[in-house]
């Protein structure tokens, strides 16, 4: 049976790939057929019938968005039947609607006001006794059942793309509504994905609520900086009267939702700009500081044109640069590469939804880049995938997604990978001394000390075995690891000689642009750092107290790498006042008017392209392709790399301390905005409570080897096991140890 | 045939206004014009028109409360545009007009928003729910223009009237579980798995179970058969229980468990009834105990039903799904006579459900028990599934009486003949493969035909594939055995089918001539089987079927003694799980109310339930409109034959999530409300 089935809309031929509906062709092909509750990246809601058609021979309307066509079919998308019970759903809808446009947020982008007036509907014969409703305040999101159309957008979204499942329909014919699942407010991590597909004013942002009407608003599309994931967004801001005056804050971000999600940090922790005016004086000490200088220390916060201005000072004026997150990262893929022969993963967020398999290790994904956890629960959600889960501890937002926890002991990474690699390799073709080494390894040994049985790793196969878009994703756990090189060959090994696809999660916006770009010194703790968001003797920073102030993320023009080597344009949202770090490479000597200037001088043997930023891109088609930037070029390299033996499997006993975030926190950029929540206290189980002596409440000092910190300890009923989680967003973001870390944990009296 | 006085349902136009009572035409549905014992109904209205037994209806208000049951029945209403302000539009007007306010004008209103509905509305409950409000609206216009007119209220208004409502579907209908079928679809269809599972669970806690092995009449009632072929109904149902138990979660039970109530019941048997009982029992406070002789849990889809179409594992979910209710099992436990009388002091009530674990004789020549060789099916089955699931041995004599050359049921190079024709023969068939036998052969009295008809396509071809010869239009006539008593050889008839010239049913006729013998080393007859019934005290004497099979009425599932109920195949004779489970259900819900009440009764819900299953929901020459037709059904792959038959492997791989979602878009949401005036 052919997979393409022809037929006709409108008379126009055109033809369906199995699966696609009648809906999606339309939009395929420029056929607009009006729609209320649908949206592409979920299946369809099927609840405002708007969209039926008309099919030659067939009684009766027949839905577009969920009756794929079959062979031969003509479809008509338009009649004055069809027009008659659309204007008359139309009506429905305006039934009791409130008449609040004037201060509702929606208003100007409603669909309820578009379509009303798109259908004419300006008096009805309708009408049904009125409720009353009360708004739900759920923390950053507001809730107006009055508005509500009950479309159930939101309800699909945060359960087929987002994983939290945390709303749900309350049934209940013409008092129907939204209400929190299972709780009595709102529990979810807040990306506020809801509020974005939400087509009136019933989900709103509680903070932006009654700030700005739409239309007062400038977009400004840019990439979102708090993670490796690259999200596209828009800052949404307002200028003066005459609309020249800068902007002064950003109002609210916003997303293309139809084709791309964001999390909450990225859509409600948008103001971590920073404010000055040019302050010579301090511009020139800066100067001045840089040309004696001994290292330069950073953080991956930058763009690629800064890290490329970063690269070009240290070849001028000699000095080292420390950048621990990007330079972890960078050994680990060029031990990758050793054995893939080539530089760049070959996985992406794309691959991630559409496979059907996936092992998730050495990550805690959902809250190092949630982007990644959609993109498991939609392959979860529409392909059924089989989703391996393998880490030291349970995540409970993993666990609707995940569909097999592989729960290992912490510093035992090389070992499972190496367990990974031989039960995937088991029966595939691969090199002589990789062969070797797998046929060497002592498989008891490797199974007793990671925890990782071999009915585990049958069940994995077993699950697998159906499946044919597999990925591996691996995460930050492994790159400051002691054998972060040969797990990275092992992770390679499995990318070269399976089907499995590969991508690594990059820890910041833009560790792997940095990586790429720098030449990066071991970090030491010499004399005259200066400090670029680091710590350092000089500290340019836009962050806090700096010896001079530098514009943020959401200030500057440029380019960063996301975890899907994207090379993704930043756009300046609010001016800055202040000088950057161009201006100080001017004043040492280089001569670039503008930062962008270097975007199309970035390395191509690193795979960039000689682009020039004005040329970068930033949207999506009407038809969903990502057309944002442009992928690094595959670059080739030698492949000559040797796996070493599998050494010793540490053990980390007592109470171990894993450096993790909580959601929606990411660093001390995310820490500085209003609206995200700032928990730093230490989580833990009660068995942890029980192993370290302190209970719920309790102030503790923590002690490492290297340093001492203090926390609030708070008891978390999801967590078990004796790891804890310490939050690092609000310290410096310290990559440069492995994530798991012994501890001695003492009760503050 | 009903006794009415006004009817428009399903097209029939009986109008009896105005005629004496006696000149009455009848209609020629099975409506419920008696409602229950002691209640006779004024009005039946539903989603294919409405019925009057009585001329003294307020008409006006039977369509406003018909409508106003569309806002109550929340599961199935308030997800389209249509339905949701369609149904509350209706519902107000027709209101406004029976209590005196009405205007000419909301006639038209009230047909215009009918009208919508019927053509765009989600579900059929949207579509259907104007036509007996037209009906109403178009036979009874004069009172409709009167009480408009003349500003009055409708003759009933005020009064205190019983309206009895139930939401159903053809599916639901069909399935003796009265699973809500369009719920769970439409919860693999939102992707919302665990909505799927609760729908299911609400009244079939084997969810794993009938999501694969269940024989699905439900399917011969699917309305998309009247437009292409019905929904894979069954394979739908295992999603919510696959990613129940993939995804590690703790039980999604769909209810909350009352408090102890002090009342406590005792369960003979295991099995799907038993195991049903007990877990909606349990859910209503009573403590329940289940006996259960074997020395595992699950009744004959443990010992019975094989791996490879009913893996232990998932069974083992739906198990403990019932235990996580707080079901007390006490295995290895047989009960007697003795037992019995026990349980009648010690326990509010007792439900049977010890099944029908004797296998009956095929009735041939020189049929003995002590052949050696001679081997009952659920004897061979258990001892097959015990190991392979269990790892239980085969003990001594048994090997010995088989000629077993070890501890587990191994047919290396040995000749099976089973005779039967339904699940369980299918099951030793190809249960015999998998043993290792050289040849297996099926002898049955009639034809392919009907044997697929008794069991399924998929359950017939696969054993063909797997090797298993078919002998169709056969019977044994003789069994040869050796000196040592050890079975040689079998005497096989040949059959033809000769209609009866006088139109009845035809006739099997012996072709003399035909017969042949077969050399074989074993004979399995799995042509029915029976229940032991041993253990019920002779002095209760307690009423039986012309099956030997405990009776009851049917409906409340009491045994001829107060306080003892039965259900599943001891009461209805080997059947299928659906049904043990249907019954069970219904048993245990009277059960409840019985140890509270000391009194036998049926809820509205359940009356209502058996009218519908007497008028039937489901009518195969109804026209479907509003779909599209030749979405073809979606087939889940299967392990290749040459593979499969030499483990247990579960054959069939269920849908991928691809296949699950295109057949779950094909469900028409067929659901619809019935209401009785009582």
């Amino acid at each position: 049976m052919s997979k393409i089935i022809n037929f006709k809309i409108d008379g126009k031929e055109v033809t369906a790939q199995k699966g696609e509906t009648i809906l999606q062709v339309a939009r395929k092909n420029d056929i607009y057929i009006p729609t209320m509750c649908y949206i592409s990246k979920t299946s369809p809601c099927a609840s405002c019938r708007i969209c039926s058609v008309e099919v030659e021979g067939v009684d009766g309307f027949i839905l577009s968005c969920n009756t794929p066509p079959t062979e031969g079919i003509e479809v008509k998308t338009n009649s004055q039947e069809l027009e008659l019970e659309r204007t008359n759903i139309m009506k429905l809808y305006d039934v009791n609607h409130p008449l609040e446009c004037g201060v509702c947020d929606k208003s100007g982008e409603c669909d309820l006001q578009n379509m009303t007036l798109e259908f004419g509907v300006s008096q009805q014969e309708f009408s049904a006794k009125d409720q009353h409703r009360t708004v739900k305040e759920w923390g950053v999101i507001n809730y107006d059942p009055a508005l509500c159309i009950m479309c159930e957008k939101c309800v699909h979204v945060c359960n087929e793309v987002i994983g939290d499942d945390a709303i749900d329909v309350k049934f209940g014919g013409y008092s129907s509504s939204i209400i929190p699942k299972n709780a009595d407010t709102l529990d979810c991590t807040f990306c506020g994905e809801c509020i974005a597909v939400c087509p009136v004013g019933a989900l709103v942002s509680s903070d932006f609520k009654y700030s700005a009407n739409a239309w007062e608003l400038s977009r400004i599309p840019s990439t979102c900086a708090h993670c490796s994931a690259g999200c596209s967004l828009e800052y949404e801001v307002k200028h003066g009267s005459d609309r020249t005056q800068n902007a002064n804050s950003i109002y609210r971000v916003k997303n293309n939702y139809e084709f791309t999600t964001l999390c909450g940090a990225g859509r409600f922790g948008f103001d971590f700009q920073n404010s000055a005016q040019k302050d010579e004086a301090a511009f020139n000490k800066a100067v001045e500081t840089l040309k004696s200088a001994n290292a330069i220390r950073f953080s991956s916060m930058i763009t690629n044109e800064e890290a490329h201005i970063l690269q070009l000072l240290k070849e001028k004026l000699g000095v080292k640069l420390f950048n621990e997150d990007a330079r972890l990262y960078g050994e680990f893929m060029s031990a990758y590469s050793s054995i893939s022969g080539k530089l760049h993963h070959s996985g992406s967020l794309d691959a991630i939804k559409q496979a059907d398999a996936a092992i998730v290790f050495g990550t805690r994904i959902a809250t190092d880049n949630p982007m990644v956890r959609y993109a498991l629960r939609t392959a979860s959600q529409h392909n059924g995938a089989k989703i391996v889960y393998a880490h030291p501890m349970e995540d409970a937002l993993m666990k609707n997604t995940a569909t097999q926890l592989m729960k290992y002991e912490a510093g035992s990474e090389e070992g499972v990978i190496a367990l990974l690699a031989n039960e995937l390799l088991q029966n595939v073709d691969i090199d002589e001394s990789s062969r070797a080494f797998l046929d060497d390894l002592d498989l008891g040994y490797l199974e007793a000390e990671s925890n990782i049985g071999d009915d585990e790793l049958k069940s994995m196969s077993k699950a697998f075995t159906r499946a044919h878009k597999r990925v591996l994703i691996v995460g930050s756990d492994l790159f400051a690891h002691s054998r972060a090189k040969n797990i990275a060959k092992l992770v390679a090994l499995i990318e070269k000689y399976t089907d499995f696809s590969l991508v690594v999660v990059p820890n910041e916006v833009n560790t792997a642009g940095v990586s790429l770009l720098c030449e990066l010194d071991r970090d030491e703790n010499i004399a005259d750092v200066v400090g670029y968001n680091a710590a350092g003797d000089f500290v340019l920073s836009s962050l806090k107290e700096a010896d001079l102030a530098m514009p943020a993320l959401n200030q500057v023009e440029g380019s960063v790498v996301n975890v899907d080597n994207q090379v993704l344009p930043l756009n300046v949202a609010l001016a800055f006042d202040g000088y950057n770090l161009n201006d100080l490479a001017n004043a040492l000597g280089m001569q670039k008017e503008n930062t962008i200037e270097y975007t199309k001088e970035l390395s191509t043997a690193k795979g960039f392209k000689a682009v020039a930023f004005d040329a970068l891109e930033n949207f999506y088609s009407v038809y969903g392709e990502d057309v944002r930037g442009y992928l690094l070029d595959e670059v080739t390299c030698e492949g000559d790399g040797k796996i070493e033996e599998v050494a010793e499997l540490p053990e980390f006993n007592g109470t171990v301390i894993y450096h993790c975030n909580p959601v929606l926190q990411f660093n001390q950029f995310t820490n500085k905005t209003k609206q995200l929540e700032k928990d730093t206290t230490l989580r833990g189980s009660a068995q942890f409570a029980a192993a370290a002596r302190i209970s719920d409440g309790d102030e503790v000092e923590i002690r490492f080897a290297s340093k001492t910190i203090k926390r609030l300890f708070k008891q978390d009923d999801e967590l078990k096991g004796t790891i804890a989680l310490n939050p690092s967003f609000d310290m410096t973001a310290d990559f440069s140890q492995y994530r798991f870390e012994k501890s001695k944990i003492v009760r503050v009296v | 045939m009903s006794k009415v006085y006004f009817s428009t349902w399903n097209g029939e136009s009986i109008n009896n206004i105005g005629k004496p009572e006696e000149e009455w035409e009848e209609s020629a549905y099975n409506l419920p014009a008696q409602y229950d014992d002691h209640r006779d109904s004024k009005a039946f209205i539903g989603w294919d028109g409405v019925a009057l037994f009585h001329e003294n209806v307020d008409v006006i208000r039977l369509a406003m409360e018909y409508a106003a049951q569309y806002q109550v029945y929340s599961e199935a209403c308030g997800r389209c545009a249509p339905g949701r302000w369609g149904g509350r539009i209706l519902y107000d007007v027709l209101d406004k007009i029976a209590r005196g306010e009405g205007e000419i004008s909301d006639l038209d209103h009230l047909k215009e928003i009918a009208k919508s509905m019927q053509v765009t509305s989600k579900c059929e409950i949207g579509k259907t729910v104007p036509n007996p409000i037209l009906d109403l609206m178009e036979h009874f216009e004069d009172t409709f223009l009167e009480c408009i007119n003349e500003k009055k209220k409708s003759i009933h208004y005020d009064e205190s009237v019983a309206y009895i409502a139930k939401i159903t579907a053809p599916c639901t209908d069909a399935c003796p579980s009265h699973v809500d079928i369009p719920g769970y679809i439409e919860g693999v269809r939102d992707l919302r798995f665990d909505d799927s599972l609760e729908a299911t669970r609400q009244t079939m806690p084997l969810a794993h179970v009938c999501g694969r092995v269940c024989p699905h009449p439900c399917e011969d009632a699917c309305r998309r058969t009247n437009l292409d072929e019905p929904i894979s109904i069954m394979s739908l149902k295992r999603l919510g229980a696959d990613w129940e138990t993939d995804h590690g979660y703790d039980f999604f039970h769909p209810m909350k468990k009352k408090p102890a109530n002090g009342k406590k019941v005792a369960v003979v048997g295991a099995g799907p009834a038993g195991l049903t009982t007990a877990y909606y029992l349990c859910a209503d406070g009573v403590e329940v105990d289940v006996y259960e002789e074997l020395p595992v849990l699950g009744g004959e889809v443990t010992v019975g039903v094989p791996e490879y179409r009913m893996p232990w594992d998932k069974y083992m979910q739906d198990i403990e799904c019932v235990r996580d209710m707080g079901v007390n099992f006490i295995t290895n436990y047989k009960v007697t006579d003795e037992d019995m009388r026990r349980f009648e002091k010690e326990y509010d009530a007792t439900m049977i459900a010890s099944g029908t674990r004797i296998s009956k004789k095929v009735r041939c020549e020189n049929e003995r028990e002590e052949i050696k060789g001679y081997w009952g099916a659920i004897d061979f089955l258990d001892w097959v599934n015990l190991y392979e699931k269990f790892d239980i041995k085969t003990p001594k004599e048994v090997q010995e009486k088989q000629m077993l050359p070890t501890d587990f049921v191994d047919l290396t190079g040995k000749t099976v003949v089973c005779v039967g024709g339904g699940f369980t023969s299918m099951d030793v068939v190809r249960c015999s493969i998998r043993a290792g036998a050289k040849k297996v052969y099926m002898i049955y009295r009639r034809d392919e035909k009907t044997i697929i008809r008794n069991t399924t396509y998929e359950e017939y071809h696969e054993a063909v594939e797997e090797g298993v010869e078919f002998l169709f239009h056969s019977a044994v006539n003789n069994i040869t055995t050796d000196d040592d008593d050890i079975l040689r050889e079998l005497l096989i008839d040949k059959f033809e089918l000769v209609p009866d010239p006088n139109g009845g049913r035809a006739q099997l006729v012996k072709i003399e001539g035909e017969s042949y013998t077969i050399e074989a080393d074993y004979l399995i007859p799995a042509v029915s089987q029976s229940a032991d019934l041993g253990f019920l005290p002779e002095e209760w004497d307690i009423e039986m079927t012309s099956w030997a099979t405990i009776k009851t009425n049917g409906k409340d599932y009491m045994t001829s003694r107060k306080g003892i109920f039965a259900s599943g195949d001891c009461e209805y004779g080997p059947m299928t799980i659906v049904n043990a489970v249907g019954q069970a259900k219904r048993g245990a819900s009277v059960i409840s109310r019985y140890v509270q009440s000391g009194e036998i009764t049926l809820s509205d819900d359940e009356i209502m339930e058996d009218h519908l299953a007497k008028l039937k929901v489901y009518d195969k020459k109804e026209k479907v409109s509003g779909w599209l037709p030749g979405l073809p059904r979606e087939h889940s792959s299967v392990l290749d034959a040459e593979y499969r038959k030499h483990n247990n492997a579960e054959v069939n791989l269920g849908f991928t999530q691809d296949e699950a979602l295109s057949e779950a878009e094909r469900c028409m949401r067929c659901y619809y409300i019935a209401m009785v005036q009582a």
